[in-house]
């Protein structure tokens, strides 16, 4: 019995395992040197599915401490990663509360809201504050490509969450 | 319509400001802590400097430790292949070493003849003071597609000053413009905010600037300059940072710069403390 629950603590704990090790190791998931072009902000997609899924695996304080280890990692303003990773949990947990039920269509156009202001917030505070330049065409790759693979990874953490984890749709 | 706008509110304010269960914290305490944080952290204030590197040198240590599996496979899967084709390389090798004996000679007489024009030139030879050279190892060597950087396991206990240039086999790679007591960060020289002055083989003067891409370009070329296939590109040291002089790349048939070390294969730099020290 004691097992079987540290077996599902475990399951429970594996999307957020997985955030903070990719915000941690050197492990990206931007793949430049395959594809010039590709560019993935992996990050936003893990949040905002749990956030509208599982929300309570996905808890706010340690996604808040896993954007400053972004930082710190990236080498980034302290705090900024937290910031736009909150906005994305503020979108989910906002359309959590106003939507009876979810399809990965209604999930994809609000996500795609959602990662709009997170990346604004983003950038506008990295422009402003900072005396890093960046190149405008790669922030859009980067969000066409994140909005483009977050229905293949929406299929995979969904087989996930029916599979290990546990259906608590409204 | 009231109705919906309620629910609205409701809604809105339930996401900013819900806790419980899991939620330890709210969204809109945890928003303003990392503005904050921002603030405390862009503003330079006196105290959060050495916090922000106590905080760089741990997480630094950590990734490093974390990166170790991801590290171990390529370099496994190498072993294993190099090792099944070691009578092969042996050959190569054989062939090589024949070849570099009979370069040997060249570069004996070339060494000779560049120490002796240094000497007339007047110019400090800039392997004078190895014991002002630094070897560091690679930590961290994240791939960013906004920032192009790499974390080194040397810092202020070592003499590491923001600005130092960083070479690896003599050649360019980038410069140190973050320092912490045990470690740095490297910005390399195809990162999208490097701007270095550089010398062509024909002694036209130039800014060598990373355009985020594997291949720096040249802006402020002099007018009517035409870029060809071949030249060779060193650091002009006008900025008193770089030593003059310094290999860094070569251009390619579209006008780039290929750089003589791949930023991506990076495990070993050097850092150079001649730097002189105002002009950082």
């Amino acid at each position: 019995m004691a097992k079987r629950s540290f077996i599902s603590k475990l399951y429970n704990a594996g999307p957020l395992l997985l955030l903070y090790y990719l915000c941690i190791s050197e492990v990206d998931s931007n793949l430049e040197k395959i594809f010039d072009i590709f560019t993935l902000n992996f990050q936003i997609i893990i949040i905002y599915f749990w956030v509208i899924k599982r929300p309570e695996i996905m808890a706010n304080g340690h996604v808040f401490l896993a954007g400053l280890v972004n930082d710190v990692v990236m080498g980034f303003p302290l705090g900024i990663s937290s910031l736009s990773y909150l906005i994305i949990i503020f979108f989910g947990t906002y359309v959590r509360n106003k939507s009876v039920n979810t399809t990965i269509a209604s999930d994809w156009f609000t996500f795609f809201m959602a990662m709009i202001f997170s990346n604004l917030l983003f950038f506008s505070l990295l422009n402003n504050f900072s005396d890093l330049s960046f190149s405008y065409s790669k922030i859009g790759y980067n969000i066409f490509f994140t909005l483009f693979m977050f229905p293949i990874f929406w299929v995979i953490f969904n087989f996930y969450q029916m599979t290990f984890v546990g259906n608590r749709d409204a | 319509m009231s109705v919906s706008r309620d629910d609205f509110s409701i809604a809105f304010r339930s996401a900013l400001l819900q806790r419980g269960g899991a939620q330890k914290f709210s969204v809109l305490s945890l928003i303003f802590l990392a503005l904050i944080i921002f603030f405390l952290d862009v503003y330079g204030v006196k105290f959060t400097k050495p916090i922000r590197s106590f905080i760089n040198d741990v997480v630094y240590r950590v990734t490093f430790l974390a990166s170790a599996p991801t590290r171990f496979f390529p370099q496994a899967s190498e072993d294993i292949s190099s090792f099944f084709n070691v009578r092969e390389e042996n050959k190569k090798l054989r062939a090589e070493i024949e070849k570099y004996k009979s370069l040997e000679l060249n570069v004996e007489f070339l060494t000779d003849e560049n120490k002796n024009l240094q000497k007339i030139l007047e110019t400090e030879y800039f392997n004078k003071n190895l014991s002002n050279i630094v070897l560091a190892k690679v930590l961290v060597d994240k791939n960013s597609p906004f920032l192009k950087s790499i974390i080194i396991n040397k810092g202020t206990r070592n003499g590491i000053l923001k600005g130092m240039p960083v070479t690896k086999d003599n050649y360019l790679v980038g410069r140190v413009v973050e320092t912490n007591y045990l470690s740095s960060r490297v910005l390399l020289l195809n990162d999208l905010n490097s701007r270095i002055p550089v010398t062509l083989d024909e002694s036209a003067q130039a800014i060598l600037s990373g355009s985020g891409k594997n291949n720096p370009i040249l802006e402020y070329l002099p007018e009517d300059y035409e870029i060809i296939e071949d030249i060779n590109v060193f650091a002009s040291g006008k900025d008193g940072i770089f030593m003059p002089g310094t290999p860094i790349g070569k251009t390619n048939e579209v006008g780039e710069i290929e750089l003589f070390v791949d930023p991506n294969q990076l495990s070993f730099v050097t850092v150079n403390l001649n730097t002189k020290k105002g002009n950082l």
